[in-house]
């Protein structure tokens, strides 16, 4: 629970940046403003959501207990930190803050420390039985590693410590920075993570290992086309136009192949009403599809390094936030569930997991939210900066009302009086989770 | 008198729900065999998915229900996945009220 209050504030902070106009699109994309939002994003909002998910999840794929549940709260700090500390050394390399440029490679010594808490407890735990979904989980984990080496080389040399090699690999280095993390860490690990979830919830049959695994490699070999050949490219000097084709051509691939994974999931459920977390989840996956649709005609018209801007946005609230923002609003009545009634089962009566959200309530407000982040691509494409931000406002009211049913939820708000505390029950605290 | 303890028991244990689908584990079919020696209950059941948190506690919630009961001694349960649940298990009227697709 912790996890997901942080990465939930850190949201906000990104969403209150592009509603001031601070980074892309009102700053190039490759500003310190820039690297501020993007990292906030990427690092606060998504990998923290993420890594909580999957200490709850992973333990769940493998069905074993987690490898360590003590590493997860000193990762946190250490990730927090280390964010905090990175954030300040861009803001120092924009000229908003002292240039204490040794704050960066801080940051990033802090953030490899966290990420590395997070890879070893959760990879030893995949480990155990690395089937199914937990492939994807292991893959994810080897793309977060690449992401953050190559972070933390870019940090060493915005500080001026690795010399030239650094500074080659910073110079043409980002794109397979952004891939390995975007694509490999957080989509892998997302669509891994969404199987199970979605057959679980929906009482479906397991996707077959077959037709996974084709998926997964699909998906491998993107990340590793271009975090490797990207390396080899950069090595040769002879350009990433045709690392990152093939990589892009894999990409989309893996996006198709995932499609066809879900389309079996949802025809074969046992459970024909689909749940808010459920049918919210299939609007990010609208725009995973409408995101790699916008590549492809954006690369056809020639416009795509013009535009890169508007599809990772959509990318990135649209089919990650999307769906970590559905799956979030689930998993907590889940663990709230758990937490206060699991207890006290069999002595007296308990009331659902649905029983502690309100649906109709909440649908509105994810509506607002993903309404927002299409007209924000939108805007985007049409290099309409002060539209942006009215849509970035527009996604700051979708989320506060968002995290508004998601309190409701830990608070038991929605709970009939007669079921809320049976005997024996004890209140949730709102940050903290027993369970 | 074993049989009418197994009904009491069987009775007890409406009270454990699976937290997902709302309904009590006798009805959804997640019990599969209750058997009593000498006061001493063994119990055998399943839940929807292997590795789910909450089969912990509905271990427990069962446990703690069947111990309840006037005459059980002792409880041992036996969680297993062999066979797998399916909504078959399902009592026809719940299961028409959970809006579960036929069942194959």
């Amino acid at each position: 629970m912790s996890y997901f209050a942080m990465a939930l504030a850190w949201l906000f902070v990104a969403l209150a940046l592009m509603v001031a106009g601070l980074g892309f699109p009102a700053a190039h994309l490759a500003s310190p403003d820039t690297l501020v939002l993007v990292h906030v994003v990427c690092i606060g909002w998504l990998s923290v959501a993420m890594c909580g998910a999957l200490f709850q999840f992973v333990p769940v794929l493998v069905a074993k207990p987690l490898f360590s549940e003590r590493w997860a709260l000193p990762a946190l700090g250490l990730l927090t930190a280390g964010l905090a500390s990175l954030l300040a050394g861009f803001l120092g390399l924009g000229g908003r803050l002292p240039a204490w440029l040794w704050l960066l490679p801080l940051g990033a010594v802090l953030l490899v420390g966290g990420f590395g808490l997070v890879v070893v407890d959760l990879g030893l735990t995949a480990w155990l039985r690395p089937v199914g979904p937990a492939r994807f989980v292991l893959v994810g984990l080897a793309s977060l590693c690449a992401t953050v080496a190559f972070g933390a080389m870019f940090a060493f040399t915005h500080a001026g410590w690795p010399g030239s090699i650094g500074e080659t690999i910073l110079t043409s280095g980002v794109p397979l920075h952004a891939i390995a993390g975007l694509g490999g860490w957080l989509t892998l690990t997302a669509m891994g993570v969404s199987y199970r979830l979605l057959s679980m919830f929906m009482l479906s049959p397991d996707v077959e290992d077959r037709k996974s695994s084709m998926t997964l490699a699909a998906g491998a070999l993107a990340v590793a086309v271009a975090v490797i050949g990207g390396i080899v490219a950069i090595w040769l000097v002879s350009g990433l136009n045709v690392v990152l084709s093939i990589a892009a051509v894999l990409g989309l691939a893996t996006a198709a192949l995932y499609g066809r994974d879900l389309i079996g999931i949802f025809s074969g459920r046992k459970r024909r009403q689909l749940e808010l977390n459920t049918r919210m989840a299939v609007l990010s996956f609208a725009s995973l599809a409408a995101a790699g649709l916008l590549g492809v005609v954006l690369v056809l018209t020639g416009a795509f390094a013009a535009h890169v801007g508007a599809f990772t946005f959509l990318a990135v609230f649209g089919w990650l936030s999307g769906l970590v923002l559905a799956k979030l609003y689930k998993i907590v009545a889940f663990l709230t569930w758990l937490e206060t009634y699991g207890p006290v089962m069999g002595r007296a009566p308990t009331p659902r997991v649905q029983d502690l959200v309100a649906e109709a309530r909440a649908s509105k407000w994810f509506v607002i939210y993903y309404v927002a982040v299409w007209f924000g691509t939108l805007t985007l494409v049409a290099g309409q900066a002060s539209l942006f931000r009215a849509a970035a406002a527009m996604m700051t009211v979708g989320l506060a009302g968002i995290v508004r049913e998601v309190i409701r939820t830990r608070r038991l708000a929605d709970v009939a009086r007669s079921l809320r505390f049976p005997d024996g029950a004890c209140a949730p605290h709102l940050l903290f989770a027993r369970a | 008198m074993t049989n009418q303890l197994v009904d009491r028991i069987r009775d007890a244990l409406r009270v454990v729900i699976d937290p997902e689908l709302g309904h009590n584990i006798i009805d959804l079919g997640f019990v599969y065999e209750i058997s009593v020696i000498d006061g001493a209950v063994r119990i055998a059941m399943t839940a929807t998915t292997p590795g789910c948190p909450a089969i912990r506690f509905l271990e427990e919630g069962v446990a703690s229900a069947a111990e309840r009961v006037p005459g059980v001694r002792s409880v041992d349960i036996v969680m297993t996945f062999d066979p797998p649940w399916t909504p078959s298990r399902i009592e026809p009227i719940v299961r028409a009220s959970l809006g579960f697709a036929a069942v194959n």
